[in-house]
């Protein structure tokens, strides 16, 4: 477990060996050799439109789509295949390249079936945009257009539609190279070309959905998200997969309190443009089983009640015995709760009995998925500092009779998936205060049971397997009356005698920085509102 | 102090200056219309009366053609909604009134229709949009019809079998003009090729293109 850290602002990358100068549409700048002629036009803004091009994958250059004008050369060029080259003079507005990019753009929409009503990708579609943007006239072409078939089942999670598909090939190129299995293939000829699965396959390798995202169309949508939403209905705001240690970039959509769906997010140095199927199921943990109120002795009670009766019962078996006290922290936690949680229990009340929960290990590979299944397992050991105890310690310590009071901070993986493992004789104590998430057997268990916000409900960091300390940011309101963990402490730690006032997660963020080395150089950024998806941030 | 005063003589004859028979014409304005329109709202031929007001309940205003009155959601050819679930209503509707949840058709040609199609008529500003915002001439406010008074403010809420209740077949082609709409515009009934399939559901006559929304 690695706890440098890599944090703050990316490293830049290496220094490019050369620059060329490059005249794109009469102004001039100058780009590394071998920067791609698109990239290079478009972030002058010149706003070449493309479809088969994606900046993670090789390009094949089959949709034509980002012809422009070299000088010097006799026939337009496609730009996402044509590396920049010194005293290169480009027109994307010349006519002949409209011209051409236009009747491509008219070809690719001959056997286009235009059943935008019932598309999942309508609004954040680049076939529709490149059609308002660089068309937007009737169709020239009245001939009957190509059948063919609808809603094919290609894997677990995807759903099919041939005719929407204009064969760019991304998703072949992201079963290829990202997930590195060839799944996707291309059958027939002509306008009777379709994709399809390859033979004796399907769709069905943990990064499949990524096919979904990178498909400029929607011939490939995501069975979970099938008919949920429309694009325009849905909010976005930047975080962090819990999914496992890896911390991949996200982006959660969401709409009326609810999260509908998780979409990667650039980041070269943890994910790139890419996040695992599995990863983008977490976000169903968040509205399910809930605990929405405080319980205390089984009974909802209002949040008042519930901490005078955590306070009471901690104060009763505090006086009785320190010794007998345990403290649960949750790698499932933000770096802000546990360094509260840490505050509360080394700072305040000097207790020593403290253990790690976490998710089981799973399963993992060598391009993203972590068998760590907790998204801060990271901060946590270095919260913890060596001094954080097994849950097979506790489990020995409370048959022992050596803990008799526990404090639970999220209850993740507490009980154990099959119970067996990490099975707890949570009977045997006399005092079970929990901050929880979930009804679950813990929370059931529990003397006073405190609501606790999930990941999405919450502001704070995770520290991922790299040690890079990134930002969470609460994206939905938190179910029923629960509330982050550090506040639920800072108010546990009033009842308890000590002064601990945090008043929001960035004032708390700010001290666990000057305290903790790792970190050191984590930014909180700025704050944001969830913006609604427009074509100007399609992720296309 | 010489102010100009201007010396107006009464009406100059007697008749005038007594009033009386301006009186008496005036009764008489009001006695012709009272026959006339009391006989003639008895013999129940009350056209040629002046009478301005309607009998409501026993009679009901007509309506102008375009008038906005309660939704209702079309029908295909099979009975089945026409609504696709597109969420463009409730998302250009002003007023929030309209709850769609879609939900994936069992019938593979139509993939995606509305498990739930709820109208708040009580939100509901009858601003029209939400017809002009259908691309499948699935949902019209040509009822002629008002939202029923309710007594519970939730009976106002339509549900789609009511709103389907209301519905018949359009006569719009589901999923646009199709093939050889310039001849349908040109009104000249389209012969496809030979061997050529037609999409299911196409017309058989010309259909101009107004028919369909477009302009």
């Amino acid at each position: 477990m690695t706890t440098t850290p890599i944090t703050g602002t990316p490293p830049s990358p290496a220094p490019a060996t050369e620059l060329v100068t490059v005249t794109v549409d009469g102004k001039t700048q100058q780009f590394p050799k071998g920067t791609v002629l698109l990239e290079a036009c478009n972030q002058m803004g010149a706003g070449v439109p493309f479809f088969c091009y994606h900046p993670g994958l090789t390009s094949p250059a089959v949709c034509r789509q980002c012809l422009v004008d070299v000088k010097g050369q006799p026939k337009p060029v496609p730009s996402c295949y044509t590396p920049v080259a010194d005293k290169m003079e480009v027109m994307t507005k010349s006519p002949r390249a409209l011209d051409v990019r236009r009747q491509m753009l008219e070809f690719t929409l001959v056997n286009h079936p235009i059943d935008c009503p019932i598309c999942d990708k309508a609004g954040e579609c680049l076939l529709q945009k490149h059609y308002f943007d660089w068309d937007a006239k009737l169709a020239r072409n009245d001939g009957i257009k190509v059948k063919k078939a609808k809603v094919v089942d290609i894997g677990p999670r995807i759903v099919l539609d041939q005719e929407r598909c204009i064969l760019c090939t991304r998703c072949i190129r992201v079963c290829d190279e990202v997930a590195k299995t060839h799944q996707l293939e291309m059958a027939d000829r002509g306008d009777h070309e379709v994709l399809t699965t390859a033979p004796g396959h399907q769709l069905d390798n943990p990064y499949s959905l990524n096919t979904v995202d990178v498909c400029p169309v929607g011939a490939l949508t995501s069975k979970d998200f099938r008919f949920a939403m429309r694009a325009w209905e849905l909010y976005t705001t930047p975080s962090i997969c819990p999914g496992c240690a890896t911390g991949c970039n996200i982006e959660v959509h969401h709409s009326h309190g609810k999260i509908q769906r998780l979409i990667p997010r650039q980041n070269d140095q943890v994910n790139e443009h890419w996040m695992c199927d599995e990863g983008r199921l977490t976000y169903k943990r968040v509205h399910a089983q809930r605990l929405a109120a405080p319980m205390s002795g089984g009974v909802p009670v209002d949040w008042d009640r519930a901490l005078d009766d955590a306070g009471r019962a901690l104060r009763v078996a505090l006086d009785a015995g320190p010794a007998q006290v345990g403290v649960v922290m949750n790698a499932q936690s933000t770096n802000e709760d546990l360094y509260a949680l840490a505050r509360l229990t080394f700072d305040h009340l000097g207790l020593g009995k403290v253990y790690l929960a976490g998710l089981d290990q799973g399963w993992s590979d060598d391009i993203l998925v972590s068998a760590d299944k907790n998204p801060n397992t990271a901060g946590a050991m270095a919260i913890g500092a060596g001094r954080l105890r097994t849950l097979l310690d506790l489990a020995n310590d409370l048959k022992s009779g050596a803990v008799t009071t526990l404090l639970v901070v999220g209850t993740h993986g507490v009980i154990g998936k099959d119970g067996a493992p990490g099975a707890l004789p949570l009977d045997r104590l006399t005092t079970l205060v929990v901050v929880g998430t979930h009804r679950d057997e813990v929370t059931a268990a529990a003397k006073v049971a405190l609501p606790l916000a999930e990941w999405a409900e919450s502001d704070g960091t995770f520290t991922n397997r790299l040690g890079m300390v990134q930002r969470v940011r609460a994206a939905v309101p938190p179910a029923g009356d629960s509330l982050p963990g550090w506040e639920i402490l800072s108010h546990l730690a009033r009842k308890l005698g000590a002064t601990m006032e945090f008043t929001e997660a960035k004032t708390v963020f700010a001290e666990a920085k000057q305290k903790l080395p790792f970190m050191k150089d984590a930014e909180w950024g700025r704050p944001l509102l969830p913006v609604q998806l427009r074509f100007a941030g399609s992720r296309g | 102090m010489a102010v100009g005063v201007k010396v107006v003589n009464r009406p100059g004859s007697l008749a005038q200056q007594a009033y009386l028979p301006a009186i008496a014409e005036g009764l008489g304005v009001t006695f012709r219309h009272f026959v006339k329109n009391f006989f003639g709202n008895v013999t129940g031929n009350r056209k040629k009366t002046d009478i301005a007001t309607m009998e409501y309940p026993e009679e009901k205003m007509k309506y102008p053609e375009r008038n906005r009155g309660l939704h209702r959601l079309m029908l295909r050819d099979d009975g089945q909604v026409r609504c696709v679930a597109c969420m463009m209503c409730p998302t250009v509707c002003p007023a929030h009134c309209i709850t769609i949840v879609p939900e994936e058709a069992p019938d593979g040609r139509i993939e995606k229709r509305p498990m739930i199609f709820e109208i708040d008529e009580l939100r509901c500003v009858v601003c029209g949009l939400c017809v002009e915002a259908c691309p499948c001439d699935a949902i019209r406010m040509d009822t002629l019809d008002h939202a029923k008074p309710t007594y519970r403010r939730v009976d106002a809420i339509l549900d789609k079998e009511e709103l389907m209740s209301r519905g018949i077949q359009s006569t719009a082609v589901q999923g646009g003009v199709g093939a050889f709409w310039r001849e349908r515009v040109g009104g000249q009934p389209q012969t496809p090729p030979a061997g050529a399939v037609v999409p299911a559901g196409a017309p058989h006559g010309p259909t101009p293109l107004r028919d369909h929304g477009h302009k």
